[in-house]
């Protein structure tokens, strides 16, 4: 497994020789997704926390459970659905370049992809429990305010943003890897596999950039 | 010769009889008295003189014709008796006359001229009194020190020196924080002196004069003399005095919010109590939960308390308002408003993260990119 992360090109050239199968590449999506969920279980308690003042004792801790454990299925999910939509564009992209290969072998090379996302969901998880740890929480009475409150500290607090620039540096070996996972799924060469997933990924870094507000930076 | 003696005394008999007869002719009306209201009068003042005339005949009424009073300095304001009538015998009659007292003190003697039938005619001086000496209006007792939001007593004195009972008397102010407005004597005998007491409570410290208007009436007649009472206003020396020490503003969410701590303290001489500090209305300032305000309730001398609030700061403000209100003894309500410096917490950059976290991102970038490198070193 250590061969994608250092040498990606060898990897899934061998893996082109095998038959194609998602089992391996859903449990890596899994596991992503697992620490996507911890992530939003604990800022799904955090918001509740802020709005500990409108809600009733007995409601808060109910919420809290129904809400953290809602959170965490959902990033589960929405992390599998972001694998099969990266995968998709990919596929679209990789198609204009006149790409060849089944959509299932590009799904399983994506998937491959995001072992890189699992260390970064561990640091940022990690980071993120240290800040929720120590920050105080403003009571608020406003339920639009916790997305201000949350903006605020995406911006200014520096344990989010180390947090923020971790994932985006983390995104950029995935990026690495899947260019030659769609090498060799799409039959692409390295210029236009290097083109296809730079597009996607290009985007999303810059959209990240820009929600952090770090233009500046 | 024997008859000379009776002749003589029969002449003495009649003679004496015609001239009590001629006597009683002369003076068949008499002035048998008068009174003047006011008893004494001030200088400009109106009042009257009432006079009674009485008929002395036993048998016959007399015609009165005309009755009139003079006099130069006191001016007379009704018109003079005319045509009167006829007053039966041992009958009597009272005239009155409005005067006006002239700008002069003294004893003036308006005449009164009375006219009757047979051109009697009768002449009769009344003697009326001028007096301008007014009522008094004295500080019978202040106290020595008049300290701000506290009451003060202060006692007044209102004497007549005149030689004639006022009435009426009342003693009234317009100074906000004296009460009660007006104290009413009611009448004031000559010589004679009575109390009228007000509270002052001063809401600001410095000198103040207090107004107080005495009136009162002598007859019909208002008069109204002022009393200027200087008084100089001091903070209680005694009183609760509140300062806050030990102050800390941290920032709880890095969007404005501070959550301001600190200890208040009793250096004052009194309890204060209900002691209630909140965060006061300005603007780009709001007071936050949970604690909007922080009730502290009884502080005695030499004590504290400890207390915090949450504000809600605007980008541009740079101090928040902290309003303490507490009441004393006899429940009067003092405030007082203390701004606390507000340090806002500059936007976070990547220099402000921790050398520690710099580290770690270093070593992440680095092995990344080597990675990235080496995979493409291999392909």
């Amino acid at each position: 497994m250590l061969e994608v992360l250092i040498n990606p090109n060898g990897f899934f050239e061998a893996r082109m020789r095998e038959t194609e199968s998602l089992k391996i590449p859903v449990l890596i999506v899994l596991i992503s997704g697992l620490i996507s969920g911890i992530a939003a279980y604990l800022i799904t308690g955090l918001t509740l926390e802020m709005l500990s003042e409108t809600l009733p004792p007995e409601a808060l801790g109910l919420a809290t459970t129904i809400g953290g454990i809602s959170a965490f299925i959902g990033a589960l999910v929405f992390s599998l659905i972001i694998w099969v939509i990266f995968a998709a564009i990919f596929f679209g992209i990789s198609s204009v370049f006149k790409g060849e290969g089944s959509f299932k072998r590009t799904l399983e090379f994506v998937g491959y992809g995001y072992i890189p996302m699992i260390l970064s969901g561990i640091i940022s998880a990690v980071l993120m429990y240290n800040f929720i740890s120590t920050a105080q929480i403003p009571l608020l009475t406003d339920p639009t305010e916790v997305a201000e409150v949350i903006t605020q500290w995406v911006t200014t607090n520096p344990m989010v943003r180390l947090s923020s620039v971790i994932g985006m540096l983390f995104m950029l070996w995935s990026a690495n890897i899947w260019i030659f996972g769609l090498k060799h799924a799409r039959n692409l060469s390295t210029r236009n596999a290097l083109i296809t997933v730079a597009i996607p990924v290009a985007l999303y870094i810059l959209y990240s950039v820009w929600q952090l507000g770090v233009l500046g930076l | 010769m024997k008859l000379l003696p009776l002749f003589v005394l029969l002449v003495l008999i009649v003679g004496l009889a015609g001239a009590q007869v001629e006597e009683a002719q002369k003076s068949s009306i008499m002035i048998t008295g008068y009174r003047v209201s006011p008893d004494v009068l001030m200088q400009n003042d109106i009042g009257t003189i009432t006079v009674t005339i009485k008929n002395m005949e036993v048998l016959n009424s007399v015609k009165i014709k005309e009755a009139n009073l003079l006099e130069s300095e006191i001016k007379v304001l009704s018109k003079p008796y005319v045509n009167i009538g006829r007053l039966g015998p041992g009958e009597s009659i009272n005239l009155s006359f409005t005067i006006k007292a002239g700008y002069t003190d003294g004893i003036f003697y308006p005449k009164l001229t009375l006219e009757a039938e047979n051109a009697e005619r009768i002449r009769y001086q009344i003697p009326v009194k001028v007096d301008s000496t007014s009522l008094t209006l004295g500080v019978k007792d202040i106290p020595e020190e008049i300290l701000k939001d506290e009451r003060a007593e202060i006692e007044l004195v209102v004497g007549n020196p005149r030689p004639n009972t006022v009435t009426g008397v009342k003693i009234a102010t317009v100074e906000e924080n004296v009460i009660p407005s007006e104290v009413f004597v009611g009448s004031l005998a000559a010589d004679d002196s009575k109390d009228a007491s007000f509270n002052f409570t001063p809401q600001s410290t410095g000198d103040h004069i207090l107004n107080f208007k005495l009136e009162f009436k002598n007859g019909d007649n208002l008069h109204s003399t002022v009393l200027n009472i200087p008084v100089s206003v001091t903070e209680s020396k005694k009183s609760a005095e509140l300062i806050l020490t030990g102050i800390e503003v941290e920032s709880t969410s890095g969007m404005g919010v501070y959550k301001i701590t600190g200890d208040i303290n009793n250096a004052g001489l009194e309890e204060a109590r209900s002691v209630v500090m909140k965060v006061d209305a300005a603007e780009g300032v709001e007071a936050m939960n949970p604690y909007k305000a922080y009730f502290v309730g009884l502080l005695s001398p030499d004590d504290f308390s400890s207390f915090e609030l949450d504000v809600k700061v605007g980008e541009n403000v740079t101090t928040a308002p902290l309003l303490i209100e507490y009441k004393d003894a006899d429940g009067n309500l003092f405030s007082m408003t203390e701004y606390i410096a507000i340090e806002h917490s500059p936007v976070t950059s990547s220099s402000e993260l921790p050398v520690s976290m710099i580290a770690v991102l270093v070593v992440v970038a680095i092995l990344i990119v080597g990675v990235i490198a080496y995979s493409w070193k291999k392909r």
